[in-house]
């Protein structure tokens, strides 16, 4: 196995292992469509009244933090506020075609979320009724999942010192499990949000925008973007005003002035990152292993090449001193023992001084 | 009709009926005259070049230009509405059953019912659907319209216009479809057609309760006391001397079954509660809960309506919170 091939291999068990935690594994490798029974709810913005109930009811059956403007001040609904860790929905008013309408904010709970994706403490779990779940026994505090969450969900505890978390809408998760409906909808006076299986309210909405033409968007936000979600959003159409052809997803406008991303792709985020971020704990686990062994094989190179100059230095060495011996041995028989001494001391005379002087020089044995 | 020509031709055909003594026994009473001096009423066949020995057809449409050119009056809008080419010729001149090169080939079909039509050059005209499902916008009919009755395209809508009287006979419809029924026989069975139209007549405010308690969700709030009467009266007071409403909303209950919907139109009809649980049904999660149902129903129609008070979130207006609530408020 040379070293590419084993790269490759590697490369490969990352992706592998990426798509195996991820919860696409059995459904298909590219796109997790969602799990069939889960739960959804349909947000018709044309119908909400921006009364803030849902937010009261978020505060009262979460036993969150009251607020510090009370659930009756309907004025905050002009800012665009955002959900935060204790404000885990918010109602905002936004302008569409000029009208006013009111839009609630929460976790959309995707089918295929980011925020799972990005925690690389297994946080966040999709669970086959629907919600996304948060579990923060583990969690860090990087705040990846704020990173991730296309839809800026996902608040921080920053006002605690020791061991903040991340907070977000649960879904009731709790209450769903005791057959409850989610407090915000139960507290809805006009069925704004509709609780449903996600399947059944993708066909509500479908027939919602088919009875009353002229009223609503042609498209129903969440159904695919961001690989589906389970909260989807329908919006007030601009009365027969023709949606733009350079929009990929199809929806005019209408989506942006409600505040809502509508180039979000039709992909799960996770998808961009599934095979990098897969690939860290095989990373992890083999880099010590892989640059142990580049290590260890670039020391053995060198070793190898050390002993091979020491060997032809020896073998010149002893040239030398065979040459040495054998014009030693010529001036002896020639011109007797004492001429043959001298000439053998002048001559590793010569040899030691030259040998000092390459050495002091700097430069490598020259012989 | 500001053809001088046509105008003459009119007066001429006018003259030359008047001095015709009436058939003895054929003439029904007359309908008020137009001011143009076109027929009062007219009989639109399906005309059609084709052979049709059997005369099989749609029903004919009676058509009441004295309602019409007195609507166009009061509104301020102009012939060309209609006769969109300037010439007060009769509609089936260029759009027939097949369409003719003169009408650019619309049908009469189109000519008569298309609600999409293009933008043009000159005057866009109007077809009979496009024109009346503009009217169901106005103030008046929006509570209704809007969002709460959609309208259904049944026969029953069909007929309003599509009717003619019993004594057209076969060889009349014939002709019609030919385009050889003479002025004067169509304008007979126009007149006969119109004249034994008959409004409906709306059931009285008085037959329903006068005050309806709304109290089976009363919990925070007191009882909702609705003033059923009022409601009633209003609506009503809106659109019973409007001629279109009374043609369309055929039934005595038609009003009733805005709120009182998807059950059969009735003097007793069910409670609201009947089909809208308190809580929703996971078996029908599209129908509303029965606060939801209340909320959508009065608001939508406010807000259609155009009636500004009482504000969506101004919950006390229609029903008072409890008393330990309100004496809570008070101390706050």
């Amino acid at each position: 196995m040379n070293r590419r091939k084993f790269l490759t291999i590697l490369g490969r068990a990352g992706v592998g292992s990426a798509l195996g935690s991820s919860k696409g594994a059995e459904a298909s490798p590219a796109c997790f469509p969602y799990y069939p029974d889960s739960w959804g709810v349909l947000h018709d913005t044309t119908r909400c009244i921006g009364c803030r109930r849902c937010e009261a009811a978020c505060q009262k059956v979460n036993n969150l933090p009251e607020p510090k403007v009370p659930f009756t001040d309907l004025s905050v609904t002009e800012k665009k506020r955002h959900t935060t860790a204790y404000e885990w929905t918010v109602v905002n008013k936004y302008e569409v075609n000029g009208k006013p309408y009111f839009r609630k904010l929460q976790c959309f709970h995707c089918n295929d979320p980011a925020c799972a994706s990005a925690c690389f403490a297994r946080c966040f779990s999709k669970l086959p009724n629907g919600a996304v779940v948060y579990d923060g026994s583990q969690c860090v505090g990087c705040r990846y999942c704020m990173v991730a969450c296309p839809f800026y969900v996902p608040g921080f505890q920053y006002d605690l010192a020791w061991d903040p978390l991340v907070q977000k809408c649960t879904f009731c998760e709790p209450r769903l499990k005791e057959g409850k409906l989610p407090g915000c909808v139960e507290a809805c006076p006009v069925d704004a949000i509709t609780f449903g299986r996600r399947s059944d309210l993708i066909k509500i909405a479908r027939a919602r925008m088919a009875e009353n033409p002229g009223r609503y968007v042609d498209y129903l936000y969440g159904e695919y973007d961001a690989g589906g979600t389970a909260w989807m959003v329908l919006a007030p159409a601009a009365g027969g005003a023709p949606v733009p052809v350079d929009d990929p997803q199809g929806a005019g406008t209408e989506f942006k002035q409600l505040g809502l991303d509508t180039h979000l792709g039709s992909q799960p985020m996770g998808q961009l990152t599934y095979g990098a971020l897969g690939a860290v704990p095989m990373i992890v686990a083999f880099w010590p292993v892989l640059f142990g062994g580049a290590w260890a094989m670039t020391k053995r190179r060198e070793a190898m090449a050390k002993l091979e100059q020491e060997k032809i230095i020896k073998d010149a060495k002893d040239d030398l001193a065979a040459a040495v011996d054998a014009a030693v041995r010529k001036i002896g028989e020639t011109e007797g023992e004492g001429a043959a001494e001298r000439a053998r001391q002048a001559m590793t005379e010569a040899l030691k001084a030259r040998e000092a002087q390459n050495s002091g020089d700097g430069h490598g044995e020259e012989k | 009709m500001r053809n001088g020509t046509t105008l003459f031709l009119l007066a001429v055909t006018l003259l030359a009926f008047a001095a015709c003594p009436p058939a003895p026994g054929a003439a029904p009473a007359a309908l008020e005259p137009t001011d143009s001096g076109a027929p009062s009423a007219i009989v639109i066949f399906p005309v059609g070049a084709k052979a049709n020995p059997k005369a099989a057809a749609m029903q004919p449409v009676t058509f009441n230009h004295v309602v019409h050119e007195k609507w166009m009056e009061r509104t301020g809008k102009d012939c060309i509405v209609c006769h969109h080419t300037g010439d007060a010729v009769a509609c089936t001149t260029c759009h027939t059953q097949e369409g003719k090169l003169e009408g650019a080939h619309i049908t009469l079909y189109d000519a008569m019912h298309a609600t999409k039509i293009a933008p043009r050059t000159d005057t866009k005209p109007a077809s009979c659907v496009s024109c009346h499902s503009q009217q169901i916008t106005q103030r008046d009919c929006a509570g209704c319209h809007t969002t709460l009755v959609r309208n259904a395209r049944n026969e029953a809508w069909c007929t309003v216009c599509h009717t003619v009287t019993r004594s057209m006979t076969a060889e009349d419809m014939q002709q019609g479809i030919a385009g050889t029924l003479p002025e004067r026989r169509n304008e007979q069975l126009a007149t006969e057609t119109e004249l034994s139209r008959k409004m409906v007549t709306y059931w009285k405010a008085t037959k329903a309760p006068q005050k309806v308690v709304i109290d089976s969700l009363a919990g925070k709030y007191e009882p909702c006391v609705f003033n059923h009467k009022s409601h009633v009266l209003s609506l009503m007071g809106r659109i019973t001397e409007n001629k279109l409403a009374s043609a369309f909303h055929t039934e005595p209950a038609t009003l009733c079954v805005t709120c009182h919907h998807n059950s059969p139109a009735s003097a007793t009809p069910p409670k609201c509660a009947s089909c809208h649980s308190p809580t929703i049904d996971p078996a029908t999660p599209q129908r509303p809960a029965l606060m939801a149902a209340f909320h959508l129903q009065c608001m939508s129609c406010h807000k259609d309506m155009k009636v500004a008070r009482p504000r969506n979130t101004d919950c006390t207006t229609c029903h008072k919170l409890r008393a330990p609530e309100r004496a809570a408020n008070q101390a706050n």
